[in-house]
């Protein structure tokens, strides 16, 4: 399993998904301090605790790195299957279902664990900016920064799953804008802003 | 004699349209086998059953003396395929195809892939991805990637497509090669007959869906007949000569001038004095054979009126 993944990363060539992570770093806390920043400008903030505030960073994170994954799902099965490369595959000597098992499994992981990098260091970063820049009327300390990066990952678990749900409308025509179209309704059910539809709210 | 591919009452329905009926092929091992037929007789569906990418509608496929199932992922491992045309990792280098053919085989010689290369002279591609590359060598890579792994049995569908006559040449001396020095046995599907010819030992002739004819090139070439072929103005006169002055009886009337004479106790020379001496106008004689072409126009022919 370990191998077919380590191929699968020889074969696809990932440079693109770190830039891409890296970037996403980078552009995503100047932002998150606009955003936040704005939100305190309204008279009636919904950001008024620190936990509100990883409510939304997690949400941002996660709704990027669903279309990240599904990026990659059209890009290590959905692309296979059209360019027809995957008849290739199916005429080694490897369990079928392993092969395409050991894909999904490749694309969860990676989502998982760029999310998680992604979660903390944005957080992170906020934290430390918010420190020297009050943004927010509290501020947040290592402790509580601590707490709310241990509650990322079963997040992070659970998103990773879900990232995998364009792939169902993705192959059913073996189309990659499908694949990518529905990972954006996916995003907007999973990451809804408004509080009471939030499926982050559902997991508290 | 031992069978390395063997399959009993083959068929395949698509949507209701039964693409491949009732085949029994038997391949022997060791041997280039020829796979001739017209486009979509059913070769490449055959070929996918083989190779397990498609499931027979009834009917089964033994290999190496085993029959295939769903899991028969092992003995693939043995096989070295091209079907249809030849697909690859468009983004990646040809070694680097070929290093993941290996990673992916199980097969850990690192040298056969330059060997491999060497085989089917496909020199100097180092850098270049293989979205740059013709069909022509294309082509050739797919055959360098099948064979890198030494497999026992080659499956070939259409290898000479989109090749130069310098490369179809090339080629077949390769294949033979790699049948006698090698020993591993080829199942080669083509259209084109005069290359069947030069290579295969034994001939499956597919139509339609059904394999028509099974038969060993060998006795093809004592099947094949020579005749003389005479174009005359009276054509009772002639016969009448050949019949009476000449005593052949194993001619035929082609049409109304024109006669086919099997028979081979005359010989030609013969022939046209007797009929000069008789006064019969000789408008052509000529010599012939018929070839092996002529012999599967004959059955795919004579099979066309049946279906």
């Amino acid at each position: 399993m370990l191998k077919l993944m380590r191929l699968e990363l020889m074969k696809f060539k990932f440079g693109w998904y770190i830039k891409g992570a890296i970037i996403t770093n980078i552009i995503m806390t100047p932002i998150l301090c606009f955003v936040m920043y704005l939100e305190q400008q309204e008279r009636d903030s919904m950001i008024t605790m620190y936990q509100e505030a990883f409510v939304m960073i997690g949400a941002m994170v996660r709704a990027t790195f669903i279309v990240f994954a599904a990026v990659l799902i059209a890009k290590i099965v959905i692309e296979e299957y059209k360019n027809k490369t995957i008849l290739i595959m199916f005429s080694y000597p490897i369990n079928r279902k392993k092969m395409i098992a050991s894909k999904l499994l490749f694309i969860a992981a990676l989502t998982f664990i760029t999310m998680l990098v992604t979660n903390i260091i944005v957080a992170g970063s906020f934290t430390i900016i918010n420190s020297y820049f009050p943004i927010v009327p509290f501020s947040i300390t290592a402790n509580q920064y601590f707490g709310e990066a241990l509650k990322m990952i079963p997040y992070s678990i659970a998103t990773a799953g879900i990232s995998l749900i364009p792939l169902y409308f993705g192959m059913r025509k073996h189309s990659v804008p499908t694949t990518i179209s529905s990972s954006l309704i996916v995003v907007m059910i999973a990451c809804a802003s408004n509080p009471a539809f939030s499926m982050v709210i559902l997991f508290n | 004699m031992s069978y390395i591919l063997k399959t009993n009452q083959l068929t395949k329905v698509f949507e209701g349209k039964e693409v491949v009926s009732g085949v029994n092929m038997h391949v022997k091992q060791g041997e280039i086998y020829g796979f001739l037929g017209p486009n979509g007789a059913g070769k490449t569906t055959i070929m996918k059953m083989i190779t397990n990418l498609i499931k027979p509608t009834s009917g089964d496929i033994e290999i190496f003396g085993e029959k295939l199932t769903n899991t028969s992922y092992e003995v693939l491992k043995r096989i070295g395929t091209i079907i249809e045309y030849p697909i690859f990792y468009e983004k990646l280098t040809a070694k680097e195809n070929l290093y993941l053919h290996c990673e992916y085989m199980g097969y850990y010689d690192k040298k056969s892939i330059d060997h491999a290369l060497d085989l089917v002279k496909l020199h100097n591609v180092d850098d270049k991805k293989v979205k740059d590359f013709s069909l022509g060598m294309k082509q050739r890579l797919g055959i360098a990637r099948a064979i890198t792994t030494k497999p026992e049995l080659l499956i070939l569908d259409e290898p000479i497509n989109g090749l130069d006559p310098i490369g179809i040449k090339e080629l077949r001396e390769l294949f033979k090669m790699l049948c006698k020095e090698y020993g591993i046995t080829l199942l080669i599907s083509s259209h084109i007959l005069a290359e069947m010819e030069q290579m295969a030992d034994t001939i499956g002739v597919i139509q339609n869906g059904k394999l028509i004819k099974e038969v060993s090139m060998k006795s093809i070439n004592g099947e094949q007949t020579d005749y003389i072929e005479v174009t005359v103005q009276d054509i009772k006169k002639a016969t009448y000569i050949l019949d009476h002055e000449l005593g052949l009886k194993n001619y035929k009337i082609i049409s109304e001038q024109m006669i086919r004479i099997y028979e081979m106790t005359a010989t030609q020379q013969e022939i046209s004095k007797a009929l000069i001496m008789k006064d019969i106008e000789i408008e052509s004689i000529n010599k012939k054979h018929s070839s092996l072409e002529e012999y599967f126009l004959n059955l795919m022919n004579g099979e066309g009126i049946h279906a």
